[in-house]
């Protein structure tokens, strides 16, 4: 009786989603009184395994539901309703077992319902626009097949975008967790003033991306910037510098490394620069969760055997360290495929010949400034099937040598 | 094992060192946000900005007290301001009200009556609201002879400026009060933008979605720790699946349905999409697998149902992990700028964060009230932060455990 009921209620819930979806111009209206059927039918099952009132109402309510909502959307809700009646006519015949079905069922719904509705269908929804010629609100729109996908291979923006997010990933994730891993060590030894310390580490992260921004684009400002002062540099305009570093660093030695291997822009590694900053607290918090889970003793041993300060932390840290290490790796990784605030604050045109594209600011230009829906879907798959595969690769490669032991 | 003194000291030095890197971006902030536009935008770095010093403290507080008031400043209608410049006898300075197109302008200001007259040392500048109106900033300049090889103004100038044969000394409010005078930008950017909406919306928004987003995973997690249930497996596998889906693939297909329920530049597109967290779930499902079986049981046979297994046992031992869930959503919801930027296009709907972000294309070169704007922009994520330090770190702690 549990699993009916649950069995009734999850159709209903459903059909329900398709009524909106269909409400919403996304799929046919009539498309939701299939499951809305098999719905009542269910219904009409437990009523005549259970007779009574409440019970033989049910399916009326619910299919008088599924009409209604069929001319007015709103109705349909009364679906859930006759679930209810179902509900309440057999309670007293409820087992245990039933009662965890439906309740169970009762209290994940809700949550569920959100899930599809805002991520397993959009993203559905996401591959089926990449695959359309050009959408937006107006005009008519084509199946194009993969027609975006061919002209983004082919996209230099795209290819500065991915080229960034490369330099991206490559500077500032290992750096990131090599100087979060440090200070962690650092803190960790029973220091005093710990909680001080770990509380001038820790602001920058808590802080909002957009305000950081804003100072620290005052900090590079050209004229009147701090940093300029500091490096004794005036008048540098870090913001505004499309050459690749990699080619400014080169050039005394007379290479000149073109396109790719040019480097990031000097503007986008200041914008790196801030994002160390900014994450640092985040990767030092979880390095010291990570190190609090090594175990003394190891140490003790290691002193014991005479290893110094550095061999221990060689041998017995910074192995047992790695899986958090390797979260914060992928966590970076995927990271990288997002920034998107940085970058708009502290060069809200793109930057110089758009040297400081990112693939999540190439989407938003592309879908909210240029209103090419269809073209930032395709760079929106793109880049799930690009996280997909990097994280499975890093599983691959990675699992066998990180440590879990401990 | 014990570091020794030295190796001690070393590691005092580098945290040190680090600890100062990492906090002199707030330091610059705050200290710009109490700088005059001239001490902004200086070469040499002014570390100690004027509004700092308790010298002028004393005649801000003295000319805000003739003006209207000590605290706050501002012109009210009738009062008479006495402003002293120290300084020999000779060519009498020339004061006027600045008007707009200029910055700091106040037309309320112009039938200021201005009369200059050399009393005791000092020339005294009578400045008579004859209008009926009281406003909040009488912004003036002041024309002095660059004969004068020495002169003191009875408030620091926020600007000194070369003009032919004078010094251009600017004031952009004579009458500051203490308050007024020390937290100047911070007045001005609360007034050019309407922080106060913005403030609203941004913890209306983020504080709906983080009791909704509770509520829902408080109930999924307790279902999937607790309850066993057919199709319990399919339900959380498919939990983990949308794991997987970046949160750029959902900008667009999202938008898209928001605009088709109508809800762009309403507070739903900010509240609804986000509502079920699957780091919350998992979080809270944590946390309920270890409490105890037995609880459950007990209550059961009391006659529980699971409704109030929930309400009554799960929900008040699971406190701790609400908490922690609660702020590290709070901190996303407050913090995002990506989102609100593209659901939003109204003044009256922006967050704090775009609201800033809107604020930093307009102040242009007024590093003060920006940096003014940043600094409250993140207050209350640092009060609150300082309030619950423990439940901050560990919420982003917990994050890595997923």
């Amino acid at each position: 009786m549990g699993t009916r009921l649950a069995l009734y209620l999850g159709l209903s819930v459903l059909a329900l989603l398709l009524r909106l979806l269909g409400y919403l111009k996304f799929a046919p209206t009539g498309v939701y009184l299939a499951l809305g059927i098999l719905a009542v039918g269910v219904g009409l099952y437990i009523a005549w395994r259970k007779p009574g009132l409440l019970c033989g109402l049910s399916p009326l309510v619910g299919l008088s539901a599924l009409v209604g909502g069929y001319f007015l959307p709103g109705v349909a809700l009364f679906l859930l309703l006759g679930v209810a009646l179902s509900y309440y006519g057999s309670r007293d015949s409820l087992s245990e077992r039933d009662q965890a079905a439906v309740w169970g069922w009762v209290l994940v719904w809700p949550v569920l319902t959100l899930l599809l509705l805002w991520q397993v269908f959009p993203a559905l929804y996401a591959l089926w626009l990449s695959l359309l010629d050009r959408f937006n609100f107006i005009g008519q729109t084509h199946f194009a097949g993969l027609q975006n996908y061919f002209i983004l291979l082919r996209d230099p923006l795209f290819g500065k975008a991915l080229s960034n997010t490369f330099w991206y990933v490559i500077l500032t994730v290992p750096v990131g967790i090599l100087l979060g891993s440090a200070v962690a060590i650092l803190l960790n030894e029973r220091l005093w003033a710990q909680g001080l310390f770990r509380t001038l580490y820790f602001l920058p992260y808590i802080t909002a991306l957009t305000a950081a921004a804003a100072v620290w684009k005052w900090i590079y400002n050209p004229e009147f910037g701090f940093l300029n002062y500091l490096l004794n540099t005036p008048g540098l305009d870090w913001l505004n510098r499309p050459e690749g570093v990699w080619a400014s660093l080169l050039k005394p030695l007379g290479l000149v490394p073109q396109g790719f291997w040019a480097g990031p822009s000097l503007a986008f590694v200041a914008v790196m620069l801030m994002s160390i900053w900014h994450i640092l607290g985040y990767n030092i918090v979880v390095q010291l969760a990570g190190l609090q889970n090594i175990p003394r003793e190891y140490y003790e041993a290691a002193t014991l055997d005479g290893a110094g300060w550095w061999q221990q932390h060689r041998y017995i840290t910074w192995p047992l360290l790695s899986p958090s290490s390797f979260f914060l790796f992928t966590l970076g990784l995927i990271g990288a495929f997002q920034v998107f605030t940085e970058v708009y604050i502290l060069t809200p045109t793109g930057g110089v010949l758009q040297d400081t594209l990112t693939v999540a600011t190439y989407l938003y230009n592309k879908g909210f400034r240029d209103s090419d829906f269809s073209y930032a879907s395709a760079i929106a798959g793109v880049v799930f099937v690009v996280i997909l595969l990097l994280t499975l690769l890093q599983r691959w490669v990675l699992e066998r040598r990180v440590n879990y032991e401990a | 094992m014990k570091p020794s003194p030295f190796n001690l000291a070393l590691i005092y030095l580098v945290l040190g060192i680090g600890g100062l890197v990492m906090v002199f971006p707030f330091y610059w902030m705050l200290a710009t946000s109490l700088k005059s536009p001239q001490e902004a935008q200086q070469a040499q770095p002014v570390w100690l900005p004027q509004r700092l010093q308790a010298v002028n403290w004393g005649a801000a507080w003295r000319l805000g007290q003739q003006g209207g008031s000590s605290w706050w400043g501002g012109f009210a209608a009738g009062h008479s301001l006495r402003f002293h410049i120290y300084a020999p006898q000779g060519v009498p300075p020339q004061v006027r009200v600045p008007s707009p197109p200029g910055a700091f302008s106040d037309p309320r200001a112009d039938s200021t009556l201005i009369t200059v007259s050399y009393q005791g040392q000092a020339w005294v500048i009578t400045l008579h609201n004859q209008a009926h109106e009281s406003f909040q900033r009488l912004p003036v300049v002041i024309l002095l002879s660059k004969k004068y090889s020495t002169y003191q103004t009875e408030l620091a100038p926020d600007a000194v400026r070369s003009s032919g044969d004078n010094w251009r000394l600017e004031l952009v409010n004579v009458s500051p009060g203490l308050l007024g005078y020390i937290f100047h930008n911070y007045l001005a950017a609360w007034e050019a933008a309407n922080f106060a909406r913005y403030f609203f919306n941004s913890f209306f928004t983020a504080g709906t979605q983080v009791l909704g987003g509770l509520l829902l995973a408080a109930m999924a997690a307790f279902a999937l720790a607790r309850i066993p249930f057919p199709g319990k497996e399919a339900v959380f596998a498919l939990i983990l699946a949308t794991l997987m889906i970046p949160g750029e693939v959902l900008l667009i297909p999202n938008y898209i349905l928001l605009s088709r329920l109508g809800w762009i530049d309403h507070y739903p597109a900010l509240i609804v999409p986000w509502l079920a967290s699957v780091f919350g779930i998992f979080l809270l499902r944590q946390f309920y697998l270890s409490l105890p079986q037995d609880l459950f049981d007990a209550a059961r046979i009391d006659g529980a149902s699971y409704l109030t297994q929930m309400l009554r046992i799960a929900l008040p031992l699971s406190v701790p992990g609400l908490v922690t869930y609660g702020i590290f959503s709070f901190l996303g919801a407050y913090n995002a700028l990506l989102w609100p930027l593209i659901v939003t296009n109204s003044p009256q709907m922006r967050t704090v964060q775009l609201g800033l972000q809107v604020f930093i294309g307009e102040a242009g070169s007024d590093f003060g009230a920006l940096m003014a704007a940043s600094t409250i922009s993140i207050l209350p994520i640092l009060i609150g932060y300082f309030l619950a330090q423990k439940q901050f770190v560990q919420g982003v702690a917990r994050s890595g455990i997923k």
